[in-house]
C-alpha cells in the first residue's frame, strides 16, 4: 500500500513546480571580502583627508581664508562620509551573497534596501574577471557578467576567491544555452 | 556556417533585391569611393564637431573675436586658412574613405591619420538606417548607416550611396538576417512565411501621418530640441534680434521686470502674459519641430521588417525587424488623454545608443499622436496575440501614496510653512497649502495609474500621472530581473520588482512579495525554458 503511494505523485504544474528565487541556496564571498574592502575605505578616505590637509596648510602658496573654510569643510565631509561607508561596509558586506543555479546566477546585495539581482545564462553576451592590485594581493576578484541590457546594468560579484571566480567563469563559457542563443 | 546556401536561396525564392546584375556584382568586389557628393556632408560634420565642443573653444573665440574687430585685414589669412584646412580635411576625409562589399560582408576603410578598418557580416547587422540630408537630394544619394547589436561597440556609416544601389543593398543586408541563428521550429516558420511573403506582396503601408497629425503632436509633445539643437550655435544672436525687434513695437523687456511700486494684479497679469509670451512660441516652436522631424509620415511593413521613413530635411528611413523589437510603449500626456491621442512606441536594443542625444529619433519606430483604434490595430499587427486593450491590472499598494507623502511631501511642505512662519507672512501660507494638496493630488494619480498585469506571453505594466503610459514586452525577451524589498517593505510583505529589457528597464513598484516574486519566477522560467533569442 505504501509502495503506490510513494511512487504516486499528483503535483501542480507550473507556479508550484517552478524553481523558486525564495528557495535559493546562497553562497557566501570570500572571508578575506569584508576586511578587505573595509581596509581599502579606511585608506582611501585617510589618503584623501592627507592630501586635503596638505593643500590647507602647505607653506608654498598660502590660501585665502575663505577658501581655508571650505576646504576644511569638505576635509570634514569627506572624514564623515567615510567613516560612514567603512561602517555601512562592516554592516553590509556580510550580507551580501550569491547563487548559482543550473540556469541563472542571483546576486543579493544591500543592509536597508535589500535586492536580489537574477541573471539568466543563456542572456549573457561575455564574463570578465576584475582584479585590482589589491584584489591581486589577496587573491581575490570581482565577476562582472553583461548582457544586452546595458551598461548600467552590469551584473557583479565582487570579493570572489579567484578560485570560485574562474569557476563560475567557465561554469557560464560552458553552458550551452550560450554560443547558440548571445 | 556557410555563406554560399544564403546567396543561392536569395537568388531562387525573392525577386526584389535584384542587386545580382553582373556588373554591380563585379564592381561591389573591389574597394571603391564613395561619391564626391559626400565631400558636403564631410565639411559639414567638421564645423558639426567644432561647434559641438564650442564651450571648451568659447575663451579662444571670444579673445579671438575682440582681436578680430581690431584688425580684420590682419586676420583675414587665417581665417582663409581656417576653410582651407576644412576643405583639405574634407578632401582627406573623402579620399581615403572607401568600402567593399564582398561575399555577404562590407568592409570599411577610412581616417586620414587615425586608419580605421570596419568588417561587418551581413548576418550580425542589426538594423539599417537610411538618410537623406537636404543636400543629398537633388543628386539622389543617401546615407547609409548599419547598427551591430551586441557589447561590442560597432557601427558603420557609408556617407553617399547612391539612392537606388543604397536600396538594394539594403535588401540584401535585410535578407541576410533570415537565415542566421534561427535555431528553434518557431523561427523556421516564421521565416518560410516570410520569404513567402517577400515574393508576393511589396510594401504594406500600416500608417500614415498628416499635417494635423503633426500639428497635435506638436502641441501636445515637447519638439522643441528638435528646434534647439540645430540652432545652438546661433542662440546668442537670435535673442538680441528679439529683443531689438520686441523695442521696435515699444516692448520694452527691462521695464517689464521692474516689479517696483505694482500692486499684486499687475504682477500677476505680468507673469501670466510673459508665461504667455514664453509659451506660444515654445508651442510654435514645437510644432514646427514636430513637422521637421515627422513630416511625410509613413510607417510600412515587408514580410516581418517595419519601414519608418519621415523627415522635412533630412529624410530618415529607419528598418527594423520584427524580431528585434523589444517592447511596445503607448504614451499619452494628459493633453494626448484629452484630445484622445496617442504615441506610440516600437523599442528595440538601445545598448549602442547610450552616447546619442537625448532627443534623438534614430532607433526607435515611433508613431507620433495615432487614434486609439490606429493604435491598437498596429501594437496587434506586431503582437498579435496580446492583451493590452482588454487585461485587467493589478493595482500597487496604497503605501506608495503614503510613503510619498509622509517622505517626500511633509517634510518639504512643512519646511516651507516653518519659513514663511519665520519671516511672519503667514497669509501666503494658503498658497503653500494649496500647491501641497496640489502635488498630494499628483501623487495619488500616480499611485492610482500604476498597475502590472501578465498573460502567458507578455507583462503589461501601466504608469503615469496625469497621463497614462503603457509598457508591454514579451517575458521571453527579459535579459534579467531584480527583487528589491527594504526593512519596511518587508515587514508589510511587499517588494519591487525590475524587469531589464534590451530596451531599457522597467519597474513595478510596491507589489505583493508573493506576486512579485511569482513574477520574477515565472519570467525566469520562461526565459530559460522557451530559450528563445531576445533578437
Amino acid at each position: 500500500m505504501t509502495e503506490i503511494a510513494e511512487s504516486f505523485t499528483n503535483q501542480t504544474i507550473i507556479s508550484d513546480e517552478l524553481p523558486q528565487l525564495e528557495n535559493l541556496e546562497f553562497a557566501t564571498l570570500s572571508q578575506r571580502y569584508a576586511p578587505t574592502h573595509r581596509l581599502v575605505t579606511l585608506l582611501t578616505t585617510v589618503i584623501l583627508m592627507l592630501v586635503l590637509t596638505a593643500i590647507i596648510y602647505q607653506p608654498f602658496a598660502p590660501l585665502p581664508s575663505e577658501a581655508v573654510t571650505v576646504f576644511e569643510f569638505i576635509l570634514w565631509l569627506v572624514g564623515g562620509i567615510g567613516l560612514i561607508a567603512t561602517l555601512y561596509n562592516s554592516f553590509a558586506d556580510p550580507k551580501k551573497r550569491y547563487a548559482l543555479r543550473e540556469q541563472d546566477i542571483s546576486y543579493q546585495s544591500g543592509l536597508i534596501f535589500r535586492k536580489t539581482v537574477s541573471q539568466p545564462i543563456l542572456r549573457v553576451q561575455h564574463v570578465e574577471l576584475k582584479r585590482g592590485p589589491v584584489e591581486r594581493k589577496v587573491g581575490l576578484a570581482s565577476l562582472q557578467v553583461f548582457s544586452a541590457g546595458g551598461s548600467l546594468h552590469t551584473f557583479e560579484i565582487p570579493g570572489l576567491n579567484i578560485d570560485d571566480a574562474e569557476h563560475i567563469r567557465q561554469f557560464i563559457l560552458a553552458h550551452k544555452d550560450i554560443n547558440q542563443h548571445g | 556556417m556557410d555563406k554560399s546556401p544564403v546567396i543561392e536561396r536569395q537568388n531562387s525564392t525573392e525577386q526584389v533585391p535584384d542587386i545580382s546584375t553582373p556588373e554591380e556584382n563585379n564592381h561591389s568586389h573591389k574597394w571603391q569611393r564613395i561619391s564626391p557628393i559626400a565631400l558636403i556632408y564631410f565639411v559639414l560634420m567638421l564645423i558639426k564637431n567644432i561647434f559641438g565642443n564650442i564651450v571648451y573653444l568659447a575663451p579662444a573665440i571670444l579673445i579671438g573675436y575682440n582681436k578680430f574687430s581690431e584688425d580684420p585685414t590682419f586676420w583675414l589669412p587665417f581665417v582663409y586658412g581656417f576653410a582651407g584646412l576644412i576643405a583639405l580635411s574634407a578632401i582627406l576625409s573623402f579620399y581615403f574613405f572607401q568600402y567593399r562589399l564582398s561575399n555577404q560582408q562590407i568592409e570599411i576603410r577610412s581616417g586620414v591619420f587615425s586608419k580605421k578598418y570596419t568588417n561587418l557580416p551581413f548576418s550580425r547587422i542589426q538594423n539599417v538606417e537610411l538618410s537623406e540630408p537636404l543636400y543629398y537630394r537633388p543628386f539622389g544619394y543617401t546615407c547609409m548607416q548599419l547598427d551591430t547589436a551586441g557589447s561590442v561597440k560597432q557601427e558603420a556609416k557609408v556617407v553617399a550611396l547612391k539612392k537606388h544601389f543604397a536600396e538594394q543593398l539594403k535588401h540584401e543586408i535585410l535578407a541576410a538576417h533570415q537565415q542566421p541563428v534561427s535555431t528553434d521550429e518557431n523561427n523556421e516558420t516564421d521565416d518560410d512565411s516570410v520569404t513567402a511573403k517577400v515574393t508576393t506582396a511589396d510594401e504594406e503601408v500600416l500608417d500614415r501621418r498628416n499635417l494635423d497629425d503633426l500639428v497635435i503632436h506638436g502641441l501636445t509633445n515637447n519638439r522643441v530640441w528638435i528646434f534647439i539643437g540645430g540652432l545652438a550655435p546661433f542662440i546668442d544672436n537670435i535673442s538680441e534680434k528679439v529683443g531689438e525687434w520686441l523695442l521696435m513695437f515699444g516692448f520694452n523687456v527691462e521695464q517689464y521686470f521692474a516689479f517696483d511700486g505694482k500692486s499684486g494684479w499687475q504682477i500677476a497679469t505680468a507673469a501670466l502674459s510673459l508665461a504667455l509670451l514664453v509659451m506660444i512660441p515654445i508651442t510654435i516652436f514645437s510644432i514646427l519641430g514636430s513637422i521637421i522631424a515627422f513630416h511625410d509620415f509613413k510607417l510600412s511593413k515587408v514580410g516581418d521588417r517595419y519601414i519608418r521613413r519621415s523627415g522635412l530635411f533630412t529624410k530618415n528611413e529607419v528598418t527594423m525587424r520584427l524580431s528585434r523589437l523589444q517592447m511596445i510603449v503607448r504614451q499619452q500626456d494628459w493633453l494626448d488623454v484629452l484630445l484622445g491621442r496617442i504615441n506610440l512606441k516600437f523599442e528595440q536594443s538601445n545598448a549602442n545608443y547610450q552616447q546619442a542625444q537625448p532627443g534623438q529619433l534614430t532607433n526607435k519606430i515611433i508613431v507620433p499622436s495615432v487614434t486609439t483604434k490606429e493604435c491598437q490595430h498596429l501594437i496587434n499587427d506586431a503582437y498579435p496575440e496580446n492583451n493590452l486593450e482588454n487585461i485587467q491590472y493589478s493595482p500597487v499598494s496604497v503605501r506608495l501614496f503614503v510613503r510619498n507623502v509622509l517622505l517626500l511631501l511633509l517634510p518639504f511642505t512643512a519646511f516651507i510653512s516653518a519659513l514663511f512662519i519665520i519671516k511672519d507672512k503667514t497669509d501666503s501660507l494658503i498658497f503653500v497649502a494649496a500647491a501641497a494638496s496640489f502635488i498630494c493630488f499628483l501623487m495619488y494619480m500616480s499611485y492610482r495609474r500604476w498597475g502590472y498585469a501578465k498573460d502567458d506571453n507578455f507583462i503589461y505594466v501601466r504608469k503615469g500621472c496625469l497621463g497614462v503610459d503603457y509598457y508591454c514586452f514579451p517575458i521571453y525577451k527579459v535579459q534579467q530581473t531584480t527583487f528589491k524589498q527594504s526593512w519596511f517593505l518587508k515587514r508589510k510583505q511587499l517588494c519591487s520588482v525590475q524587469f531589464l529589457l534590451a530596451a531599457g528597464a522597467v519597474n513595478v513598484p510596491y507589489v505583493k512579495q508573493e506576486d512579485g516574486l511569482k513574477l520574477i519566477d515565472e519570467s525566469l522560467y520562461e526565459v530559460e525554458h522557451s530559450k528563445r533569442n531576445w533578437m
